[in-house]
């Protein structure tokens, strides 16, 4: 299938991009050095390293997938590898489609190889692998789907530093939904504040997937958000991959 | 027979630089390619040429006009299912070998695993790549890329083969190949769509050919009518007289030893000139007609516009 | 010969333009997915701790490195961060580590002087914790030395929450030294002073207030409290003597005057401006006659 073929491909091709194993190298690191933190707490040891080690799949994750996202499209372009490709009876939107999966692909093998050096590191210390863990990894990874579609939408038009700049503002927005919530608590009922709601309810809510707080501290998830947070991730994505499609089938390649 | 490819009044301006300039580069193109035969497009350089083929591809929106490929109009991505395309440089996936990139290829037409084998096997003979075939196309000169580039075009068998100048950059043997290639095409039936600077060449293998200049096509035909069969001088090239023997029958063009060209306009003086050499115990060297070439009609159509 | 599988005339214009159309549609359906998916989200309630991770950070001075020298930023932050979360009643347990927040918020930003005051204010009206609020204004104090409003607020608490006087008077003696100290602070120290019991001392620095005391206002203020200083030793000395009478005779004397002639008493003193002390007989209490603020 046409997709796959280029997921095929872009898989190939990201991950003999050095960043990859760069940031894979940092967070191994950051994940062993939380075994050096744990010494310095008073407390609870296993508490530092599971949030130092979850710390440092998100984030290093995200790096991930936005330094190698936003570069992807941009290269076909730059490099005109894109007009031979796009020759043959393709439909661009499977070209997106395709780039988004094989980016997905690499990052899927990514987190597993670092999920598995971290719960080493946590089964080292507690002799149990927890599900909770897991579950936080899982949506962890479902955040880092989004913003590879984030990234890949940028990269379709703009040249990898600005689709770095915009996919990280992207995930700063999405992590500050809070704080707009709680500026529409403050305003008085009226037009304002309804524009500010709509605006609440479009710009993307990251902390929808982040479950770390709750699986360190092991406090209950309720089960009813488990489902919403996967089908929000999944709507949100679709609609990133849509607008990637719209705005790459009215390109000119010259 | 129908037409492989349709093109009417295609039309495209290009808006480019921060204080958007519009350049109008196709003013309303018009041409046709019948199914079978081999097609040459000519022209400046800035005048259209790969503006045109990449509308034709998808790749450039047009803001009029229509597009079709045997029938099918050229923005559904099916309508490319027959035609194979060989950009101008080659620009390939460079960490993936010869073989691979033909296997991805392969998939992207949908061909299945033997079938996509088989084909591939053949393409690389076809292109003398067989033994480079597993290295990554970034170790390939560009010779071995322009080969590879050529298989890529011809993995689906296609009915339609578009070339944007296939022979620059190649020396004479190179576009010996190419030029034995096209020809090959024409004997399997395939429709040959291409662009190219080396007029001789297309003087050589094209049935019919379009000029385009400024965004318009200035002069379409086949090759036969462009060029009329008229002698426009002939080339006489003789030894072991000197020029002045000639005076008044032809012009001398160079001296290089004992050896002399001529240039004789009238077909009588040319009988003359022999008669003479044959008289005076001189060596006939060589003696070529010189008719109008498509170059003659390329640059007088070009200046005139 | 082909014929072929669609009609020459193209239709390409319209088949595009339906494709561009499904697509806005889908782009809005998923839209209007994800907006509804997140208004449901938000209504499952999560056990949140909204930012309380930063307890768990040692301090303030790892901070400051990790900042990158955004310090004072992010000490803004942070400190817009404290307000909303101390203003949120749900949160039960928000105060316990109220000194250790704005700590981390002085140790970023030692001179962002809000959050010296109002992180005093939460503990005193809000948290209740006296304790916090000394450890903030004593960081303001030190960090700040050229300002004389923390060791005020300090001595401020002390008097009037704490009640702890020589603390207060402590705290007033700091403010007293810092350059643009308003000229009352002197009072409010002389009088923790007197609160506190030592009244010898009280009435020496009252009476030196009063003597540098640039204006009649000033003047006045310090006469009343030199009247009232005086009049507490009066009557400290005055009830003292009533109640060793009580003890030798077995009641209180019937005026001040027999304190004098039993010899408890070496004269009856007069209040500052001359006048007699009232006494009462059935409680042995003695008292001014006018009030000393209202003379």
């Amino acid at each position: 299938m046409k997709i796959g073929a280029i997921a095929g491909i872009t898989f190939k091709e990201a991950k003999r991009d050095r960043i990859l194993y760069l940031l894979f190298f940092f967070a191994a690191l950051g994940i062993a050095a939380s075994r050096v933190l744990a010494i310095l707490t008073v407390g609870d040891r296993v508490k530092i390293i599971k949030d130092v080690g979850l710390a440092s799949i998100a984030v290093f994750g995200v790096l991930m997938a936005i330094l190698i996202g936003t570069g992807l499209v941009y290269k076909e372009i730059d490099k005109k590898t894109i007009f031979t490709l796009l020759a043959k009876p393709l439909h661009r939107a499977e070209f997106i489609l395709g780039k988004f999966l094989g980016l997905v692909l690499t990052l899927f093998v990514m987190t597993s190889a670092m999920t598995l050096i971290f719960l080493a590191i946590v089964y080292a210390h507690t002799l149990k692998i927890e599900a909770g863990l897991l579950i936080a990894i899982a949506y962890i990874f479902l955040e880092l789907v989004l913003i590879t579609a984030v990234a890949i939408f940028f990269s379709s038009f703009s040249t990898p530093i600005l689709s770095s700049l915009f996919a990280l503002a992207f995930y700063l927005i999405g992590h500050l939904s809070w704080g707009l919530e709680l500026i529409i608590k403050k305003m008085p009922p009226g037009t304002g504040r309804t524009l500010v709601r709509a605006l609440y309810l479009v710009l993307p809510d990251l902390e929808n997937f982040n479950f770390k707080t709750e699986v360190v501290h092991a406090l209950p998830i309720p089960p009813g958000i488990y489902l919403s947070s996967f089908l929000y991730g999944v709507c949100y994505t679709a609609f990133i991959l849509g607008l990637a499609v719209l705005v790459f089938r009215r390109r000119d390649f010259i | 027979m129908a037409d492989a490819i349709r093109i009417e009044n295609l039309r495209k301006t290009f808006r480019l630089g921060f204080i958007p300039k519009p350049r109008e580069i196709l003013k309303g193109i018009t041409f046709n390619v019948r199914e079978g035969e081999t097609f040459g497009y000519l022209g400046p350089n800035g005048a259209g040429k790969t503006t045109t083929i990449k509308c034709l591809l998808g790749l450039i929106h047009p803001d009029a006009g229509t597009i079709s490929i045997f029938g099918r109009p050229h923005s559904s991505p099916r309508s490319r299912e027959p035609l194979g395309f060989l950009p101008e440089n080659p620009y390939f996936y460079d960490y993936l070998t010869a073989r691979e990139f033909l296997a991805f290829t392969a998939e992207l037409f949908g061909l299945g695993r033997g079938e996509r084998d088989k084909r591939i096997a053949r393409l690389l003979k076809l292109v003398g790549l067989e033994r480079a075939a597993d290295l990554p196309l970034r170790k390939y000169s560009r010779g071995m890329l322009q080969r590879a580039g050529l298989a890529q075009a011809l993995i689906n068998d296609p009915k339609l083969v578009v070339l944007d100048e296939p022979l620059g950059g190649m020396d004479p043997l190179g576009r010996k190949e190419i030029r034995d290639i096209i020809v090959r095409f024409k004997d399997e039936g395939k429709t040959v769509f291409f662009t190219s600077h080396i007029l001789q060449d297309i003087e050589m293998i094209c049935d019919r050919v379009a000029i385009i200049v400024g965004g318009r096509i200035v002069k379409e035909g086949g090759l036969r009518d462009l060029i009329s069969e008229k002698v426009l001088f002939t080339e006489v090239t003789v030894s072991g007289l000197p020029p002045q023997t000639f005076e008044g029958l032809g012009e001398s063009v160079s001296t290089r030893g004992d050896r002399v060209l001529l240039k004789v306009y009238d077909e009588a003086c040319v009988d003359e000139v022999v008669a003479l050499v044959h008289d005076r115990k001189g060596r006939l060297i060589a003696l070529s007609p010189r008719t109008e070439t498509l170059e003659d009609i390329f640059v007088d159509t070009v200046t005139r516009t | 010969m082909k014929t072929p599988l669609f009609s020459t005339r193209p239709e390409s214009p319209r088949a595009k333009g339906s494709a561009t159309v499904l697509l806005v549609v889908f782009l809005l359906a998923a839209a209007a997915g994800f907006a509804a998916l997140k208004a449901a989200t938000d209504k499952v309630v999560r056990a949140k701790l909204p930012g309380a991770s930063i307890i768990y950070i040692p301090s303030g001075k790892f901070l400051r490195y990790a900042t990158f020298g955004y310090r004072a930023l992010a000490a803004d932050l942070i400190y817009l961060w404290a307000i909303q979360y101390y203003s949120t009643p749900t949160i039960d347990d928000r105060f316990d580590h109220l000194d250790h927040v704005f700590a981390i918020i002085n140790e970023l930003d030692p001179r962002y002087q809000d959050p010296y005051e109002v992180g005093a204010l939460i503990a005193v009206q809000e948290a209740r914790d006296v304790r916090a609020a000394f450890a903030i204004l004593d960081r303001g104090a030190a960090n700040n030395p050229d300002q004389w409003v923390y060791p005020f607020n300090a001595g401020h608490v002390a008097l009037m929450t704490l009640k702890d006087y020589p603390v207060a008077e402590k705290y007033f003696e700091q403010t007293m030294k810092i350059p643009g100290a308003p000229e009352f602070v002197e009072r409010l120290r002389a009088n923790a002073i007197f609160r506190k019991g030592d009244l010898k001392t009280s009435w020496e620095t009252w009476l030196d207030i009063f003597q540098r005391a640039p204006d009649e206002r000033t003047k006045r203020i310090a006469s009343n409290h030199l009247y009232n200083v005086k009049a507490t030793i009066d009557a400290v000395a005055l009830e003292d003597a009533a109640a060793k009478y009580r003890e030798r005779f077995g009641r209180l004397p019937a005026d001040l005057g027999t304190l004098v002639r039993t010899g408890f008493l070496r004269e009856v003193p007069k209040d500052l401006d001359g006048k007699d002390y009232l006494y009462d007989p059935a409680t042995g209490k003695v008292r001014t006659a006018i009030s000393p603020w209202r003379r």
